[in-house]
């Protein structure tokens, strides 16, 4: 596994390795009403890496996401981050509604963990400073608004969220996960509705907090372009299964016109649809 | 494009000023009232019929100088209140507990949902039995009557709430009153809010019917003794007091709305 330190070209580089948090998924398996989506599932994630996940509509990627912060329960497997071990916990399905524990058999109470999804998910009673502030005591106000500030949202503060754009309403739920100073952070396909523009005005923004910050990241995305231009490593999932781990070698920051850029992109991309076409020859 | 672009000037030439659109609401009562006061005059509405407005204007001004007036509508604003505030509270309440618990729902749901279909009026010769004329008689049949919108609204404003933000408030690590505090309750409140606004209507109803049939105050009873001296212009200050209480518990909630839902656009330009 490539250790993420040495391809740190940024001065923080050595802090990068102290902040984030290891990962490492370990023969999981995750099935629904019978349909198996993560099969004898295996990867490695080391500290300060930053890891994107891509792959066809359910192909399993955002379940892989959601399992290693506990909102899925794995059939079986084991889930660790960092060195402590996340055993395959007891399945029962009901809403989990009991008081948060600090340890590793409940990762999504994990205050180092967090995720940004999809849609925003803020919450529309809450002004934007008290949305970033969720969970947090009163006296990290001024750590909430200097975070709100690194987002570009400063003046925003006293808003409501229906009053922000879709791309603001993103870079406050950056923000709220960014106030507790993650050491992994879960990207579920976060800029997936997002126009064109403010999404490579957003990469850039998670790339450069991710290099200053030096968090573990997994991203999840459809998007091939994205993935290379942000990972450390590729990994595509197909039939549940991880069917391409690239680690990507070009310098940062990167242009998405270079030839190393588009020949990765290519065999990527080439890899996603050579599969399509088997399954559809099947067919 | 050009028809986009011609509109709003379309619009803003036929837009009525503040002015007229503030007065708008009040064209139809004036001119049944204008039409009402004729019909008196000219006498063809006889006033053990209807009496004209003016009579009944005169009318309250007597009943509110004699001070009689404001004691029967505080009586029964205080029953409209207690009642609400007896069987709106349980309402929201159980809500909380069949909407949170699923123990909850499977152990009263049915059983509530059975009571419900009972008319709470239809209960009266049972209540008379039971409390007598008293005033818990009245109590009783306003907190049964605004319990179940209450109840039900509420129920389903904590079912309906965002799965989504509930996952997400747990990756936070809220849980237990934290997660409530901030989640559900919020997430249920709009709905909640439909239900104690359609239960206040419902209030006023009920302790009509309940004041009219069993009293000794209260402005149903006003009306019901004015019935028996054939007053008719007390009759009608009576039933206009309900109108205008009526409006003014809406106006109250309309007012609990835009505070407590100010964060949701659909109800930042309600007026």
């Amino acid at each position: 596994m490539p250790v993420t330190c040495s391809s740190g070209e940024i001065a923080t580089g050595d802090r990068r390795c102290s902040r984030g948090v290891s990962v490492r998924i370990q023969s999981v398996s995750i099935a629904f009403g019978g349909r198996t989506v993560l099969e004898n599932f295996d990867i490695e994630i080391s500290a300060g890496e930053f890891v994107a996940i891509v792959g066809r509509s359910g192909c399993g990627k955002s379940t892989l996401l959601r399992s290693v912060v506990g909102l899925e329960t794995p059939q079986a497997g084991t889930i660790t981050l960092g060195n402590v071990a996340e055993h395959a916990r007891k399945h029962d399905g009901k809403p989990d509604l009991r008081p948060p524990v600090r340890s590793a058999v409940r990762p999504e109470a994990r205050p180092d963990v967090r995720v940004m999804f999809q849609d925003s998910r803020l919450l529309p009673w809450r002004r934007v400073l008290p949305n970033v502030m969720l969970g947090l005591e009163p006296a990290l106000i001024p750590q909430a608004r200097k975070v709100l500030a690194q987002v570009g949202l400063a003046e925003r503060a006293g808003d409501w969220p229906a009053t922000l754009s879709g791309g603001q309403r993103q870079r406050v739920a950056l923000a709220r996960a960014l106030v507790h100073d993650p050491n992994l952070l879960l990207l579920d396909e976060p800029l997936g509705s997002l126009d064109a523009l403010t999404r490579i005005e957003m990469q850039q923004l998670i790339e450069d907090i991710w290099r200053s910050r030096g968090f573990t990241a997994m991203l999840v995305t459809h998007d091939v372009a994205e993935a290379i231009s942000l990972a450390d490593r590729v990994i595509l999932i197909e039939g549940g299964c991880v069917a391409l781990d690239e680690v990507v070698n070009i310098p940062r920051p990167r242009t998405r016109g270079g030839t190393r850029f588009a020949a990765l992109e290519e065999r990527i991309l080439g890899r996603v649809l050579q599969r399509r076409r088997v399954v559809e020859d099947r067919w | 494009m050009s028809e986009r672009q011609k509109s709003p000037a379309w619009k803003t030439q036929l837009r009525p000023s503040v002015l007229a659109k503030q007065a708008l609401p009040w064209v139809v009562p004036i001119l049944l009232l204008m039409v009402w006061q004729s019909a008196s005059s000219a006498g063809i509405l006889p006033s053990r019929f209807l009496p004209s407005p003016r009579a009944v204007v005169s009318s309250f001004i007597a009943l509110s100088a004699s001070g009689e007036l404001w004691m029967h509508v505080r009586v029964s604003t205080l029953r409209a209140l207690a009642g609400f505030a007896m069987g709106g509270g349980l309402g929201l309440v159980l809500g909380l507990l069949t909407g949170s618990l699923h123990w909850a729902e499977t152990l009263l749901d049915t059983t509530i949902q059975m009571v419900r279909n009972i008319p709470p009026l239809a209960l009266i010769p049972l209540v008379i039995l039971w409390f007598g004329i008293d005033e818990s008689a009245k109590l009783f049949l306003v907190s049964l009557g605004v319990f179940f919108p209450v109840y039900i609204n509420t129920f389903h404003g904590i079912r309906s709430v965002d799965r989504g933000l509930l996952e997400m408030g747990r990756t936070y690590g809220l849980s237990g009153w934290p997660l409530y505090r901030e989640i559900i309750l919020p997430g249920a409140l709009p709905s909640i809010l439909v239900g104690v606004r359609f239960s206040l209507g419902l209030m006023w109803v009920i302790l009509i019917v309940a004041e009219t049939i069993s009293a000794r105050s209260g402005i149903g009873y006003m009306t019901m003794n004015a019935r028996e001296f054939m007053q008719t212009d007390v009759m009608v200050v009576g039933i206009l007091l309900y109108a205008v209480l009526g409006k003014l518990a809406d106006l109250l909630a309309k007012g609990l709305e835009r505070y407590w839902l100010r964060w949701n656009p659909a109800y930042q330009r309600a007026r």
